[in-house]
């Protein structure tokens, strides 16, 4: 009897093998793949995209622009990934995990049966090797920074083939976000090369197409310098959608380097690509005209993370020796003239002159598009120029017959606005700013730098006095943001670097963002944010002005194209896209 | 005779329109930082001598204009309200040439009409005023860096081609280098180190001192040719017979002689470096905003939305060529004129 | 005779080119800022990170030795190395000078043929009302701004339809075959070609006609006549070669002039050439790189001039003598 049912069992357990090989003929055996719910689409085609600049090396370790994490997310999967559309985790390469109670264990548990793009197998090992390399303080990844918690960097060990196990120094409430975009990298082509010392030479551009393996949807196929990059489909892909067929849909990926937006908007309108990514306003004017006519959509999807601010010269400039602007600081150190040039400014103009219509005016760091995060009691006042005068004669300042404003000790008013001038936008902004700022008496000029010329005098030599500046998180939590609030932090932009906190509520916002950064239950951690929320509108270190919306194009053959707020915002989900 | 008509007109048309451009606060309806953020990108204003009934008036008017619902960024005309254009109204006051305060302008018309000839920009100013606003800039531009490029030129040019050898080779070396940088893109850096305290006035004449120093190479060796064959005529060779010391052959003798070269340099660098005042403005290095220059009115046709959209933003482009064409018809008469003088 | 000659114009052209070199390198040592700023607005790399990087890649070493570095490293072919790409300089900068070269070439040689036929023909009807509406045409088009003329092109491309709106070869099906090929580069070249012409023709026509004319009015040519010469014959075998003289030295000098615009154009209509290349560098601080091709433009433009003396030479026997 036993034996009839061993029998019984072993056939069966071969044609329902037999049976599973016919209809899924791409699943290799033993593979757990990820099962998206996407609308089913058809396979075949190829899309092209333009890229701003030329992608800098394919190196997910070593890459630091924008353009090059464009590629190399299509070519490499990560452990733990964000949902653009959710803004919150979910599985990816690591199918589950376990967090201990003190929140400082995080064990996670592989995908079984998964393989590299070249057919090699992936498992604990590589990640192992992957977090080496990251850690290596001699590679100076870029991505080194976010694995140091508590002052230690993360240790990793293997527990089994599928099992990795991460040490944390304190508990983090961001940890699992901490793994998305940190690419999987093969142990077996890479290892010799590390141990070599040639690794910071390793995947750049004209590295052959054969010595690339990844767990991305596409792969490497050709670099024509200065043309373009094109990646094809990785036939070893882990996702496949509810029908059981292998994503991605697609065959090919073309990324064709275009210089410029304008050059972008041009030749998407004239058919040469088939998506385009975050453009301004203004294009999306010109694009409008003709969308049913040349077959493509616009979208605007409201908001993003992008804010944009005005700041002023907080440093403590007695070392640096600059009289000038020191003399000038006394007025921006005083909260009721930064909060009158709040009250000043004409947001409502901003929104319609800069950005037709298609921004959010702010008045605090976060926008409305990030509704995880905002603390929607921070009030939104109007533009109020007698508020404005109000503030500033409570102040000490006077009007001279002419209208022009004089500080308390006679000196007129007078002080210039830096941004760059490769941002159309904000130099726009600072325009209307300077208009807006002489209505009040104020002579202010519009100094116009190039962005590494501006970025030398806002970290550097401090040598400015009131800059238009605009931050994009990466992401929608808040502690990626923690050196922008840590007074002790490098991009607290007004006033960075301080060794101890200059004003109370500098040292306010230390404790909470500290606190959040180790509180793990999110209604707790809101409560905190929405505080230093609070705490930044009424200190207004910076004055937060507006939130330009996030627009993209696609043509309407693109099938599956479902845009987000969050980075990459047209491509997120690009093993999905197909070719109706 | 003809050129000698040729270059009176030339030379009257030039004279027309830089006091144009002189008395632009007088001309010019507004001044030329006044916004107004309910009218960016307005077209230019039509003219209108007959009402909705038919009726003729002597007077010109124009609508108002307000925004189109279904169009965004339109504007659709107001025929409900008419406003004619005055002349010599009392106006914002302005100065002329930096001396005098006035306030009456040429043509205006009441609030709240605003009277776009040229149409607005994208912050709803005024074309036609910072037109005429921008000429005083980008023409003193032109004007002190074409001085400063032909002085350096005949001095440097004149020692070079008078003096020959080792002071020869090594200024026309020094020229090579000085054509054979690009200037513009390394005019880049030169911007992004200079200091945050001058004031626009003097970052606008820092560049255009730079823009002279840089362009004397061309008339240097124009003024080197000529000084070459000048140096070798008989007059002047019996001039240095009699015992003339070499000050006085150059002052007296050789470098009258270049005047003709010298004149038509100037009337030809004089839009050479409009235009180049122009591009380097466009590319954000010169006058920053709100002052107005050539080159920022154009620069905005940087963006293709502009450049696609919005026409009439060409048009400071198109009156720039009867400026240029009246110094080429200089150039021409002048060069004509002082060839037949000299050999 | 004439090698000395060319001997002593390539010392003066290295001694040029060195010159170049110290101060473009000077230049951009002056300017704020460098290649890594751009990450210190990320408040996620740590400064220290970034110093690290900056050591690697040597940016911290005094002017001097970095100058040395980047002499060695050209004399070994490779032109320095470009942080922004982690690669030597030399290969990026091949097959883009390659492009540019194509597309200055035959702009030149488009521009040259347009211009000649057109200045010789205003030179021989002086005075008419054909000349004179050459003279008009010529100066509207000298007053409009090259990135003006650019950017209408570009409008007009993409608005008819008639020319590709940008880049060297079509993304589609790649075209077989080497004759395939070219005729897609080829469409592709004509609109920054015809741009890139339009930038110097007027002032070609100008030159041309000025020195026609002057040729036309000398003894010899009215000689020519008197003997009974047809008048193509007094043009083109008379009165040409003269004139040649001036016209030679500015094909040397209009090489420069090429150059400088061939990089807006390249910009604009998105060419793969040493141009859009420069300005990310530039803009990027990515050192080498814009010295690098600094230096090729001007090793371009020195050899332009060469040339053009060697052909002068050649023209001119008088030259020989001196």
């Amino acid at each position: 009897m036993a034996r009839a049912s061993l029998s019984m069992w072993a056939s069966s357990a071969f044609l329902l093998a037999l049976f599973v090989a016919i209809t899924c003929p791409q699943a290799l055996a033993g593979e757990d793949l990820m099962v998206t719910e996407n609308p089913l689409g058809r396979s075949g085609g190829r899309i092209v995209i333009g890229l701003r600049s030329e992608p800098k090396t394919l190196n997910p370790v070593l890459a630091a622009d924008d353009t090059s994490r464009d590629v190399i997310r299509c070519m490499t999967a990560d452990l733990i990934h964000i949902s653009r559309e959710t803004l919150k985790t979910e599985s990816a390469l690591a199918k589950s995990w376990n967090v201990s109670r003190d929140g400082k264990q995080y064990t996670l548990h592989l995908r079984q049966g998964l393989h590299f793009s070249d057919g090699q197998p992936m498992n604990a090992d590589d990640v192992l090797f992957t977090f080496r390399i990251y850690l290596d303080e001699k590679n100076h990844s870029p991505q080194r920074d976010l694995l140091v918690i508590g002052g230690k960097p993360v240790d990793v060990r293997k527990v089994d083939e599928y099992t990795v196990r991460f040490n944390l120094a304190q508990p983090y409430a961001a940890a699992e976000r901490i793994f998305d975009g940190l690419a999987i990298l093969p142990a077996h082509l890479l290892e010799s090369t590390y141990q070599g010392g040639g690794f910071a030479h390793s995947w750049s551009l004209t590295t052959p197409a054969s010595q690339f393996a990844g767990l991305g949807p596409f792969r490497m196929k050709e670099y024509v310098p200065g043309q373009r990059v094109i990646l094809e489909k990785n036939p070893f892909y882990w996702k496949k959608d509810r029908a059981g067929n292998r994503l991605p849909y697609l065959d090919e990926i073309v990324f064709l380097f275009v210089p410029s937006e304008d050059a972008q908007v041009v030749r998407f309108e004239a058919g040469d690509t088939d998506v385009l990514s975050r453009f301004s306003a203004d294009n999306f004017a010109v694009l409008e005209k003709q969308q049913t006519a040349r077959g493509y959509h616009l979208y605007d999807l409201g908001a993003g993370l992008e804010y944009n601010f005005l700041f002023f010269n907080l440093n403590d400039l007695s070392a640096k020796g600059r009289p000038e602007i020191a003399k000038k600081q006394a007025w921006f150190q005083d909260l009721r003239f930064r909060q009158a040039v709040s009250a000043a400014v004409d947001r409502d103009s901003i929104i319609r002159l800069v950005y037709q219509g298609r921004a959010t005016p702010l008045w605090g760091n976060v926008t409305p598009g990030n509704k995880l995060w905002i603390d929607t009691v921070i009030p939104h006042p109007a533009q109020s120029l007698d508020r404005a005068r109000q503030l500033l004669q409570s102040a000490g300042f006077s009007f001279k017959d002419d209208g022009s404003l004089v500080d308390p000790h006679g000196m007129p008013v007078e002080f210039s606005i830096l941004s760059s001038s490769s941002n159309a936008q904000r130099s726009k902004i600072a325009t209307l700013i300077q208009d807006d700022l002489g209505k009040l008496g104020m002579n202010v000029h519009v100094v116009s730098l190039e962005f590494r010329a501006m970025v030398d005098r806002l970290l550097n030599t401090y040598d400015y006095e009131a800059a238009v500046m605009g931050l994009v998180s990466g992401d929608a939590d808040p502690t990626p943001e923690m050196n922008v609030w840590l007074s002790s932090g490098e991009t607290h932009l007004w006033h960075p670097e301080q060794a101890k906190p200059a004003t109370a509520w500098e040292a306010e916002i230390d404790r909470l963002m500290q606190q959040q950064m180790v509180t793990l239950d999110y209604a707790k951690r809101k409560h905190l944010y929405d505080r230093v929320q609070e705490i930044i509108a009424e200190n207004v270190p910076v004055i937060c002005l507006a939130s330009p919306n996030i627009l993209v194009a696609a043509r309407d053959r693109v099938g599956n194209f479902r845009p987000a707020i969050l980075d990459p915002y047209a491509l997120w989900n690009i093993e999905q896209l197909y070719l109706h | 005779m003809r050129q000698g008509h040729k270059l009176r007109a030339a030379v009257l048309l030039l004279a027309g329109i830089q006091s144009l451009i002189l008395f632009a606060g007088f001309f010019a309806p507004y001044n030329s930082t006044a916004q107004d953020r309910q009218l960016p990108f307005a077209p230019p204003t039509r003219l209108h001598f007959f009402d909705a009934q038919g009726k003729f008036h002597a007077k010109p008017f124009i609508y108002g204009l307000k925004s189109d619902p279904v169009n965004a960024g339109a504007y659709t005309v107001d025929t409900a309200r008419s406003y004619p254009i005055e002349l010599f109204v009392h106006g914002a006051p302005y100065w002329i040439a930096g001396l005098f305060q006035a306030r009456i302008h040429f043509f205006s018309v009441e609030a709240p009409g605003k009277v776009f000839l040229l149409g607005s920009d994208g912050y709803g100013r005024d074309q036609l005023s910072r037109f005429l606003y921008g000429g005083q800039i980008s023409l003193l531009a032109g004007l002190i860096a074409a001085a400063l490029s032909v002085c350096l030129g005949i001095l440097l040019g004149g020692l070079a081609g008078f003096y020959g050898g080792w002071l020869d080779n090594a200024l026309m070396r020094g020229a090579e280098l000085f054509l054979a940088l690009p200037w513009l893109y390394l005019l880049f850096a030169v911007r992004a180190v200079l200091p945050l305290h001058i004031t626009q006035s003097q970052v606008f004449l820092l560049l255009v001192a730079v823009m002279g120093l840089v362009g004397w190479a061309r008339p240097a060796r124009l003024i080197r040719g000529v000084v070459l064959s000048a140096k070798e005529r008989n007059f002047v060779l019996a001039a240095r017979g009699f015992g003339a010391s070499d000050r006085y052959l150059l002052f007296r003798h050789v470098l009258p002689q270049t005047s003709g070269v010298v004149l038509t340099q100037i009337a030809l660098l004089i839009p050479q470096f409009v235009l180049a005042e122009v591009t380097l403005t466009f590319l954000g290095l010169g006058v920053g905003e709100p002052l107005a220059s050539w080159g920022s009115l154009l620069s905005s046709l940087q963006q293709y939305s502009v450049l696609s959209s919005y026409w009439w933003m060409f048009l400071p482009a198109v009156l720039l060529v009867p400026l240029f064409l009246a110094y080429y018809m200089a150039a021409d008469a002048l060069q004509e004129r002082f060839k037949s003088v000299s050999l | 005779m004439a090698m000395k000659y060319i001997c002593r114009r390539l010392v003066h052209a290295t001694l040029l080119l060195v010159a170049i070199s110290i101060l473009s390198f000077a230049l951009l040592q002056l300017s704020p800022g460098d290649y890594f700023d751009a990450m210190r607005m990320n408040p996620q790399i740590s400064a220290q990170t970034i110093d690290g990087i900056r050591s690697e890649y040597g940016l911290d070493r005094p002017f001097v030795v970095r100058y040395e570095h980047w002499l060695v490293s050209v004399l070994k072919g490779q032109f320095g190395f470009s942080i922004a790409y982690n690669s030597a300089v030399g290969p990026l900068i091949w097959i883009r000078a390659r492009n540019t070269l194509l597309l200055t070439s035959t702009a030149t040689l488009l521009a040259w043929f347009l211009a000649m036929p057109v200045g010789m023909w205003s030179a021989k009807k002086r005075g008419t009302w054909g000349d004179r509406a050459c003279g008009v045409a010529t100066s509207t088009l000298l007053t409009v701004p090259d990135l003006l003329l650019f950017l209408c092109l570009l409008l007009l491309a993409v608005r008819t339809g008639w020319f590709p709106a940008g880049g060297m070869m079509s993304e589609g099906a790649a075209p077989f075959g080497f004759w395939s090929q070219a005729k897609d580069v080829a469409f592709h070249l004509l609109l920054p070609c015809i741009g890139l012409a339009l930038t110097i023709v007027p002032m070609l026509v100008r030159h041309i006609r000025s020195a026609m004319i002057e040729a036309l009015e000398s003894h010899f040519i009215r000689a020519a006549r008197g003997h009974g010469i047809p008048e193509t014959r007094v043009l083109y075998r008379y009165a040409l070669p003269v004139a040649a003289n001036p016209l030679i030295s500015l094909l040397g000098f209009s090489v420069g002039t090429m150059l400088s615009a061939s990089v807006l154009v390249e910009v604009i209509l998105s060419w793969p050439g040493l141009g859009p290349l420069l300005v990310e560098g530039i803009l990027a601080r990515d050192v080498y790189v814009v010295i690098g091709v600094v230096m090729l433009s001007s090793v371009f433009l020195v050899a332009g001039n060469l040339l053009a003396d060697l052909l002068l030479l050649a023209n001119d026997p008088r030259v020989r003598v001196e």
